[in-house]
């Protein structure tokens, strides 16, 4: 059973969450902000931690930046309502490896959780159509061509996942192995955050998407 | 008058730190100020006065002290500039008489009081500098009534535009509050009714968010006016109409235009077809415009069906989907495993901008 830390500063979300996911992990805290979010994780050292893209005190960034030089091995999956670019964009490139939204189903949330515990990353359908926009805007500007442009693999599965295909259906439909593509949406993942295109916050400050 | 003050800076100083507080409150580079100072220096010494009158009225907020400083840079600057003694003294009252304006009472608002000695410092440098320097009449008949004019219409505009920022100020408070009075209020008192219904709940909670969430970040209330946002008004009334949850995708938006009006109708349809009959209670809609065509995908994981089992008579596929497909120049490709769930494919070519 993995171990989460909640982070949200809506007590009814949080209740929501727990009740939800019941005995499928064991939640070993729970905060409010980002002031009793960084020394809730340095102490109880979670698997995976649930964070809000807004906090009252800061972003769920700033509960990353906070956690992540001492606790390397913390994974952070992204929760929000928000789903404007800005934020998605934000929190990816501060070192979170998932993004969903709050109306995932419960069984999705479990099996986004696990995903990320396993070092793979967690691209919502939304996210993934960031991301094909965002990477499709412009030429690459200068730095390392490889970062700045997505493959025509990465692209057919991030287009699959906005679709709406999960992993093993992408994987059959592509005649790949759900490895194969894990590992592809790790290496956007991977692009996503050390890309030096200026044109990704640009855009994602341009563009706030429904 | 706030904007005027400005401090020494502490940190950035070379001297008193002038310059540094004066590039603070502009907003510009230090650099850039020391260097016009430099430069002024070098003007007869007025650099170097103005720099003494700014520490002056920085340090006791002696602004007597620091005006006439001021007034003396001026004179030197324009001596050194080269215009004659009188001339220079003719523009400096002016000047020093303008600013007097601006320090006391600072008011050109209808009502507020106009300083007699600023005026008058204003005039009497006015009329030495105008008569020594033999201004050409053609130019100071048409000035002179200019000025009178930005003197009498300015406060006008002025007290008019302040009027109006504060108006549309209240109006768009007047909007947010009806808005939320017709949209979230109303739907909280649905929820409250339906509490006992889970299903209906869910659909009007969805529908809110949508609605609010547009509002917030898309095109605004009223018709849908991009792709997006049409196709999350057809997702938003198939929820309603059917108990669905429809996750909604996009790479790319475009404004929406006939054709495009037609593809969100064959997209409805594929969302209503996938609602009624494929027993999945989630249905997931992507949109995409690679810039040649604009792509819709409508998914679901249901039971699937046998084209050749559905019954002819079914106008929705063919007529509704299909047919308006191809009248709209696309086309629509209907992908369908039994047991393994539907996906429709509407394509739309588009037309290169000229």
């Amino acid at each position: 059973m993995r171990r989460i830390v909640l982070v949200d500063d809506h007590e009814l979300f949080r209740a929501g969450v727990r009740g939800e996911l019941g005995d499928a992990v064991e939640i070993v805290g729970e905060a409010g902000s980002v002031a009793d979010a960084v020394p809730l994780i340095l102490e109880a050292d979670p698997e995976v931690v649930l964070l809000d893209v807004h906090l009252p005190d800061g972003g769920g960034e700033a509960v990353i930046a906070g956690v992540a030089p001492d606790r390397p091995g913390v994974k952070f999956l992204a929760l929000s309502v928000s789903d404007a670019a800005e934020d998605v964009i934000g929190v990816i490139r501060a070192g979170a490896r998932g993004y969903v939204t709050k109306t995932i189903s419960r069984d999705e949330l479990v099996d986004a959780i696990e995903r990320v515990a396993e070092g793979d990353a967690v691209f919502s359908p939304r996210l993934a159509g960031f991301v094909l926009d965002a990477f499709r805007a412009g030429e690459p500007v200068g730095g390392d061509a490889e970062l700045e442009t997505l493959t025509a693999r990465e692209r057919e599965v991030l287009q699959l996942i906005a679709r709406g295909y999960r992993y093993k259906e992408i994987a059959a439909r592509l005649h790949l192995s759900v490895k194969t593509v894990e590992a592809h949406v790790s290496s956007v993942l991977r692009k996503l955050q050390l890309s030096s295109r200026h044109e990704l916050t640009r855009w994602a400050h341009e563009r706030r998407l429904i | 008058m706030s904007a005027l003050l400005f401090e020494r800076s502490r940190q950035d100083r070379v001297l008193a730190g002038v310059c540094g507080g004066l590039a603070a409150r502009l907003g510009v580079d230090a650099t850039l100020v020391r260097l016009v100072f430099a430069l002024l220096a070098l003007a007869g010494g007025a650099g170097i006065v103005a720099y003494l009158a700014l520490w002056v009225f920085a340090e006791g907020r002696r602004t007597w002290a620091a005006a006439l400083l001021l007034a003396l840079a001026v004179a030197m600057l324009l001596i050194a500039l080269g215009l004659s003694r009188t001339a220079a003294l003719g523009a400096t009252l002016l000047v020093v008489g303008l600013i007097v304006i601006l320090l006391r009472g600072g008011s050109i608002r209808p009502g507020g009081s106009v300083p007699m000695l600023g005026v008058a410092l204003a005039s009497a440098g006015a009329v030495i500098f105008l008569g020594r320097n033999t201004a050409p009449g053609h130019l100071v008949g048409p000035g002179a009534v200019l000025g009178a004019l930005v003197l009498v219409i300015g406060p006008w505009i002025w007290q008019l535009t302040t009027e109006r920022t504060e108006r549309i100020r209240l109006e768009e408070r007047a909007e947010v509050a009806a808005r939320i009075h017709d949209s979230v209020l109303q739907t909280l008192a649905l929820v409250q009714r339906h509490a006992g219904e889970p299903a209906r709940v869910a659909a009007v909670a969805r529908r809110q968010e949508r609605e609010l969430r547009r509002w917030l970040y898309g095109s605004g209330v009223g018709a849908a006016a991009s792709l997006g946002d049409a196709l999350a008004d057809a997702a938003a009334d198939v929820e309603e109409l059917h108990g669905v949850r429809i996750e909604l995708a996009a790479a790319g938006d475009t404004p929406l235009d006939d054709s495009l009006g037609q593809l969100v109708l064959a997209a409805r349809e594929a969302m209503t077809n996938a609602a009624k009959f494929s027993g999945a209670d989630e249905i997931s809609v992507y949109s995409e415009e690679d810039g040649d065509a604009v792509s819709v995908f409508v998914r679901d994981r249901g039971r699937g069906f046998e084209r050749s089992a559905v019954a002819v008579d079914r106008r929705g596929i063919a007529e509704s989907i299909e047919g308006r497909m191809t009248r709209a120049g696309g086309t629509a490709t209907i992908t369908s495993v039994p047991g393994d769930g539907t996906e429709v494919e509407l394509r739309l070519p588009r037309k290169k901008a000229s």
